[in-house]
């Protein structure tokens, strides 16, 4: 179970990977965005970094795994590697439990191996282990959330509020 | 830049099977979607529980054969077993036959599983403590009860034919399902949207692409934003048709993650400068695709209806189901509850231009109707 394919994986490393995703998430918190940051891991190597640039793209799907993916398809086409045979074998550490459209585009990429991620578990049919750090991934979406998002359209927020 | 114009097949007319490339804005689109309107239909993509069929659920009723006592059973029975959580079911019906010895019929309660096994169907059985007097009322017999409200007419129609129940029409949603919710020029105008997307589909297909097809268009003021085809077999198999169209609307909003240099036919248009149109923030700039409509040939797969999701889609219009569809095939995403956004879903549009762009044949591949 702790061992990806060929190499074991320690605890020590483990963490690192961790620090990395939580250090994603606080830069995309840092630039306006949802504070959401992943790790793709093949092979001990990390071959994809996302956090989310919803904002910056003004592109409400780039999720911090839709730029991790993109990642490890330009990694696989540099290293001359299958996209299939990579990603099967590739490890997703996310500070957040992924939405309904990154689970399900992690399905088309065949990421069937494990994820991890740092919030509630609810049965995705992907070998999952939940919970890591969740107490600093919730706190940092607080923070976000407490900021408001500085792109959403505040005053038709606020006219529908009134209008309740 | 030139649009291709597919006169449909009418009535009494001889079917025109190619293409006629003309220049945009030109007048003979008018009479093309004229006599195309007669030959598809708009039908609303409604959530699960309104397109489902009716659920029964047994129930106990019995005759009432003197009518003089149905005031009184009435309380008396509700006070017995209320139907507060089957609100929808009337407690008494006129009889169904015309040769039927007794007037009315009332549901006495619905019969739980246990009920239903001990085949306790005396009125002793069913009001032990003498709540009831059982004056008046028939032998008990199970029947089958409508289990939820009816959403819809048909609904209401089907469930009315087991057991009477209360309907809260929601007009809108009967106009929807009669054909009747868009007017000529709507449709005229739904039409000339996904030509684009055909058109679309089919310059992707001439470039080994799934024939998949989409279209942007603001609600407001009727301007076509960005069209898009499919480019899932280019250099990422994320994009869809759907998601191509959702990075070009970004990118006309002076965003976007991808170039599409590649697919000319992927392209966005600048929105209007204008302010006032519903797709506005409070500062005058659209905000992702607010009060935009898209326009795909096939319905999307569930990644492309959560991006619309995310996208904040203010309604979409596509052709065709397809098998791995979330948007009334498998799913309902635009419908669903614990999601913070929901929006109207309209299929048919195009429906046969858009079914046969399955059958483009791409060289060395064989058409299949992948998610």
């Amino acid at each position: 179970m702790e061992a990806e394919k060929g190499r074991a994986v320690t605890a020590g490393e483990r963490e690192a990977w961790m620090d990395l995703a939580v250090n994603m998430a606080k830069e995309a918190l840092e630039s306006g965005e949802v504070p959401v940051g992943c790790l793709m891991v093949y092979n001990n190597e990390i071959i994809g970094k996302g956090k989310n640039e919803v904002n910056e793209t003004k592109n409400a799907t780039r999720h911090a795994e839709m730029v991790a993916i993109d990642q490890v398809m330009d990694w696989c086409r540099q290293n001359e590697k299958e996209p299939k045979e990579v990603f099967a074998n590739t490890v997703l550490y996310v500070t957040v439990e992924p939405c309904i459209m990154c689970a399900a585009a992690l399905r088309m990429m065949s990421i069937l191996w494990r994820i991890i991620h740092f919030l509630t578990d609810t049965g995705e049919p992907f070998q999952c282990i939940a919970g890591y750090r969740s107490e600093e991934a919730v706190e940092m979406l607080k923070t976000f959330y407490r900021q408001e998002n500085p792109n959403a359209p505040k005053s038709k927020v606020r006219r529908k509020e009134c209008s309740k | 830049m030139h649009f291709v114009v597919f006169a449909e097949p009418s009535r009494g007319e001889h079917a025109r099977d190619a293409p006629i490339l003309m220049e945009p804005g030109c007048k003979r689109r008018k009479t093309v979607e004229l006599n195309g309107a007669s030959t598809w239909d708009v039908l609303p993509v409604l959530s699960e529980r309104e397109s489902q069929s009716v659920v029964l659920i047994p129930a106990f009723a019995a005759p009432i054969l003197d009518k003089k006592e149905a005031c009184r059973l009435v309380r008396e029975v509700s006070a017995a077993y209320p139907l507060g959580d089957h609100p929808h079911l009337k407690r008494v019906r006129p009889c169904v036959s015309a040769e039927s010895a007794h007037p009315l019929e009332m549901i006495l309660c619905l019969a739980s599983p246990r009920l239903e096994q001990d085949g306790s169907q005396s009125l002793a059985a069913l009001f032990p403590d003498g709540q009831v007097d059982p004056r008046g009322l028939g032998e008990p017999f199970l029947t089958l009860v409508p289990a939820f409200p009816p959403l819809t007419r048909p609904q209401y129609e089907e469930a009315s034919s087991h057991w009477p129940v209360s309907f809260h029409e929601n007009k809108r949603i009967s106009r929807a399902l009669s054909g009747c919710l868009f007017t000529p020029s709507e449709k005229a105008a739904m039409q000339s949207h996904m030509e684009l997307a055909v058109q679309a589909a089919r310059e992707g297909a001439r470039l080994n692409m799934e024939p998949v097809g989409a279209v942007v268009v603001d609600q407001a003021s009727g301007r076509v934003l960005a069209a898009a085809h499919d480019c899932r077999k280019g250099f990422n198999p994320l994009l869809h048709a759907a998601m191509v169209c959702i990075d070009l609307v970004a990118c006309s909003q002076g965003g976007g993650a991808y170039g599409y240099k590649d697919y000319p036919s992927c392209t966005f248009f600048q929105p209007d400068g204008d302010s006032g149109h519903s797709s506005s923030s409070g500062d005058g700039l659209p905000y992702i695709c607010t009060g935009y409509d898209m326009y795909l040939t096939r319905e999307p797969c569930v990644m492309c209806a959560m991006a619309l999701v995310h996208s904040r889609i203010g309604r979409v219009f596509y052709g065709v189901p397809s098998a791995h569809g979330a948007l009334g095939t498998n799913y309902h995403i635009h419908r669903c509850k614990d999601l913070n956004h929901r929006f109207e879903v309209f299929r048919g549009v195009l429906e046969d231009q858009c079914r046969s762009l399955a059958h483009i044949s791409v060289p060395g591949e064989s058409r299949k109707d992948s998610p």
